[in-house]
């Protein structure tokens, strides 16, 4: 049975389990709310130069890890003790996903603004454009993960999953362009060399994100659609949209 | 302890099924008892309504529902034990190898013996261990005292309970733990050899050890029998089920796979009960 909001989590004769229910949700929430910080913060530095910024990014990462084990432990309990069936067994195993997700997406987050704090000769550069590009796309991706998230909606999560094509696409673009830049002038493979580990790490958080639109419609259908293409996802979800 | 270990030391080894059944297709099981539109009165007041469903072979089928939704009344019906009720009638059909086993000339002891019964409360018989599964046997007019007691040797190893009885087989079964009793009744159910163990909330009465001796039997048993089983514990229907059916006043509201009914259930009614919010 397709579930289309949270309230399908409430009614629960027991009012406990309700709360513990919208409990991992809203910190799940939350969590992502930092996530969303923490890249616009790396991105933001990384455009400007400004340490400060890369900084507080790279701060934010204990609050993540801390709210990472949390919500682990809060899904163990609620297995342990409650043994959730249907919608709610999915909304505990696509939390604890999620969150693993989004911890790692904090990582990579972290590694951006570390690489960006050792861009020598500042930006813009070479692959300036195609660092904004990516970042803008990624960014995007992240907060419409969340926000299918919060909002249920397993269309929007196959918006996010198609999006990630594009960055795969903007990515392989991008690492030509900076290899023959470094073929071209060889004195600057150490700061190309950052940038690339940059996008890369942009890119990772981008599969992160499509990682948590699965899982969100894992939720909300009941179907797995992890290392599924777009048209496998499309078709799958097209199956399933009148249930 | 190292973790592999762990994990192995689990009263029951569903933990480690690898083999269990996976990806089960009713379109590819053989079927053992099929239900047709099914009714079922008592007096003026329907019960059962039009109740259709095929019970696989080799399989445990678990009947989930809130009290007095119909799911004992169904399992009794499969072994005529509604006969008894004077008021009960019913219409529709039920087949055991494709036989209508409600046909007139069937003998309802044979039917009974090909469909045995577990209830809620341990019911031995004041009687020896021995005497208690060697019963049915000796009704059956089985005199070679060699047979009989092959015959019990086997229904206690086969009910999990062979060793702890072996040294005290002529003393009262009264003397039974509770857990102990219900599976010397499933021992005593299995030794004239049905083809279906129909057992009604068989662990409900039993400490939570004994309960998983008894679901640990049920999976056991399967290899030769096929389990039709009622129970109000819904994890227990979860641990111990092939399919599940779901109930609800009288109907059959949804009946498929467990894997897939308690992960992802069609209905709105069975999301509403699996996950405790009916009422």
């Amino acid at each position: 049975m397709n579930i289309t909001n949270k309230d399908g989590h409430a009614g629960h004769i027991s009012q406990q389990f309700n709360t513990e229910l919208d409990e991992i949700l809203t910190h799940l929430m939350t969590m992502g709310g930092l996530i969303e910080q923490q890249l616009k913060d790396a991105i933001e530095g990384l455009k400007v130069g400004d340490t400060e910024l890369l900084q507080n990014a790279i701060k934010a990462d204990d609050k993540i890890n801390i709210m990472e084990m949390r919500l682990d432990e809060q899904c163990t309990h609620i297995i342990a003790r409650r043994q959730p069936a249907a919608s709610d067994l999915r909304l505990v195993i696509a939390i604890s996903k999620a969150v693993a997700d989004l911890e790692r997406m904090g990582d990579e987050i972290c590694r951006i603004a570390n690489s960006s704090k050792k861009l020598t000769q500042g930006f813009p550069g070479e692959g300036y454009a195609q660092v904004r590009h990516i970042s803008d796309l990624v960014a995007t991706m992240v907060s419409d993960a969340l926000t299918a998230f919060a909002r249920y909606d397993a269309d929007l999560a196959y918006q996010v999953a198609k999006r990630d094509d594009a960055v795969d696409q903007e990515y392989k673009f991008a690492m030509r362009a900076l290899v023959t830049h470094m073929m071209e002038e060889p004195q600057t493979i150490k700061q190309s060399m950052h940038i690339i580990w940059i996008l890369r790490s942009l890119e990772r958080v981008g599969d992160h994100a499509q990682n948590v639109a699965q899982h969100l419609i894992y939720l909300v259908k009941g179907i797995n659609v992890s290392h599924s293409s777009v048209a496998q996802m499309h078709a799958t979800l097209d199956m399933h949209k009148h249930e | 302890m190292r973790v592999n270990m762990m994990h192995a030391e689990h009263k029951t080894n569903f933990s480690l099924a690898i083999n269990a059944p996976q990806g089960l297709r009713m379109e590819q099981e053989r079927i053992a008892v099929e239900v047709n539109g099914l009714n079922l009165y008592y007096g003026g007041k329907r019960a059962l309504n039009s109740v259709n469903m095929q019970i696989p072979r080799n399989r445990v089928t678990a009947f989930i529902g809130p009290s007095g939704c119909g799911k004992s009344t169904l399992l009794r019906c499969f072994n005529r034990m509604n006969d008894l009720v004077d008021s009960c009638s019913i219409d529709g059909q039920i087949t055991l190898d494709k036989e209508n086993i409600y046909a007139k000339g069937v003998d309802v002891a044979e039917l009974r013996r090909r469909v045995g019964m577990v209830f809620q409360k341990p019911n031995p018989f004041p009687k020896s261990i021995f005497e208690n599964v060697a019963y049915g046997l000796r009704i059956q007019g089985i005199k070679k005292k060699r047979l009989i007691s092959e015959t019990v040797e086997w229904a206690l190893k086969s009910a999990a309970l062979w060793d702890e009885v072996k040294d005290r087989l002529h003393e009262s079964a009264l003397g039974m733990s509770g857990g102990q009793q219900q599976r010397l009744v499933i021992a005593r159910t299995i030794a004239v050899k049905p083809e279906i163990l129909l057992l009604d909330e068989p662990a409900s009465s039993l400490d939570p050890i004994s309960t998983l001796k008894i679901e640990e039997l049920i999976h056991e048993l399967k290899k030769d029998f096929t389990i039709v089983i009622v129970t109000h514990n819904m994890q227990q229907a979860a641990r111990v089920s092939d399919y599940t059916a779901f109930m609800y006043m009288g109907d059959l509201i949804e009946f498929g796979t467990t894997d897939q009914l308690f992960t992802n259930p069609v209905q709105k009614q069975t999301e509403d009960y699996i996950t405790g919010r009916y009422g």
